[in-house]
């Protein structure tokens, strides 16, 4: 720790006033308010724009299956997404179209992917979120993403790779 | 306003940033990512679904708790402490937390874009975690912004200090996201009660932890130093400042001028 600097010794009442008031002084004033002012305002602005991106996007996040056979009438063809666990061995066609039924709380829809493929995670017995809208009956997907659990197992090598290990799925 | 700490005064040493215990913390870090590699990414075993994915998870989550809970307290209770006895020690102290806390931030986020690609399908999704983690990012670097405006110290530190107490509340957010929202982000892992990972997983985890901490306390050990050479400085100058303008009404009488060298 350093010593403190050495005060000089006051011999009365300092006045730090400026021996010359410069011309126009109050300019670089309103300067310096006017860039604090901006900086503050690009901040929130940032915030208000993460917030507002978030709120949008939420509104849609995802609907567990049971709940979207449910709502189907209300959602008609709005794009929304939907969460539930793979089922059925995923079939993929001559045209890449990924067919596979998806089920929460023992509702059970069919799901048509026709986007991105998924990643390597997907399989029977992961859970899953896809973004598109009802066709009919089936869900037509243009985005599959996954959702792994919280749960992490050592691959040793020797277990079946189904799912997570988390989720018990009988295959068809 | 008082430069006193509160018996932490060792921390900032007088002519530069580093120390016989920065020096040894310094080994001592470079050691702990040694053998966090070696876990990482040669001894423990692939996830039985993410596979090598998982390898990002022993610097993300540490990463994240470093910089959310360490860091960001740390700028907490340096921030409450300043309101209290406008000790400088703790404005600074508070201000190199959140410096450091932002970068770690920065990397959590980053590496999670990249851990979500190959895992999830996508690099960023509004997901609540990820929006609320992203807020805190900004929220803080508003914070390091409010330390470098332009206006009075005093008056800035103590602005400073109300968003440093303001911005820890979104952390509560952060935290219990997974539970109040639907979202793409996995729930919590490391339940002291229900531990979702074991074995070598769980102390390669562990051993990340603990770098992370390391490389934190390391970093903000040398940027707090920074900061605190950089006060002394400009309280010489001040004083410098004063003495010389004293000088102006009655040349040659400034000891405080002679003393230290400046004519």
């Amino acid at each position: 720790m350093t010593d403190s600097p050495t005060r000089p010794p006051v011999r009365q009442a300092l006045d730090l006033s400026p021996a010359v008031p410069a011309a126009g002084a109050r300019r670089p004033k309103r300067k310096k308010r006017l860039r604090n002012w901006l900086t503050i305002g690009v901040f929130t602005l940032a915030l208000v724009a993460i917030l507002f991106q978030a709120l949008t996007s939420a509104r849609v996040y995802f609907y567990n299956v049971d709940e979207a056979v449910r709502d189907r009438e209300a959602i008609g063809s709005t794009t929304f997404r939907i969460q539930g666990t793979v089922v059925t061995e995923p079939q993929t066609d001559a045209q890449g179209v990924i067919s596979f039924i998806i089920a929460f709380n023992d509702v059970e829809t069919r799901v048509r992917h026709i986007g991105d493929e998924p990643t390597d995670l997907f399989e029977l017995g992961m859970p899953v979120v896809a973004e598109g809208r009802w066709d009919g009956a089936e869900f037509e997907s243009s985005q599959l993403l996954i959702k792994h659990s919280e749960t992490y197992v050592e691959d040793n090598g020797d277990r079946p790779a189904v799912g997570d290990g988390t989720y018990e799925v009988e295959p068809e | 306003m008082t430069s006193s700490g509160v018996g932490l005064k060792f921390i900032a040493t007088p002519l530069h940033t580093g120390s016989t215990g920065s020096r040894a913390l310094g080994v001592l870090t470079l050691l702990a990512v040694g053998a966090l590699l070696l876990f990482a990414l040669v001894l423990s075993p692939p996830e039985i679904s993410q596979g090598d994915a998982v390898r990002l998870f022993y610097v993300h989550v540490p990463s994240a708790i470093v910089s959310l809970y360490v860091a960001f307290g740390i700028t907490l209770l340096g921030s409450v402490i300043y309101l209290r006895k406008q000790s400088v020690f703790w404005d600074l102290m508070a201000g190199a937390a959140a410096e450091v806390g932002v970068v770690f931030l920065g990397f959590t986020l980053l590496s999670g874009m990249l851990w979500g690609k190959p895992t999830w399908g996508t690099y960023w999704q509004w997901d609540p975690r990820q929006t609320s983690t992203a807020v805190s990012f900004v929220l803080y670097l508003g914070y390091l912004a409010v330390r470098k405006l332009d206006m009075d110290p005093t008056a800035r530190s103590r602005r400073a200090a109300f968003l440093g107490i303001v911005s820890f509340f979104n952390l509560f957010i952060v935290r219990f996201s997974v539970q109040w929202w639907r979202g793409l982000h996995q729930g919590t892992t490391l339940n002291p009660l229900d531990m979702q990972m074991a074995n070598i997983m769980l102390f390669t985890f562990f051993l990340g932890l603990l770098t992370m901490t390391l490389i934190f306390f390391w970093l903000l050990l040398h940027r707090f130093r920074v900061a605190w050479l950089e006060h002394q400085l400009a309280e010489i100058s001040l004083e410098a400042a004063i003495a010389e303008r004293r000088d102006e009404d009655d040349p040659g009488s400034s000891p405080a001028l002679a003393a230290k060298g400046i004519s």
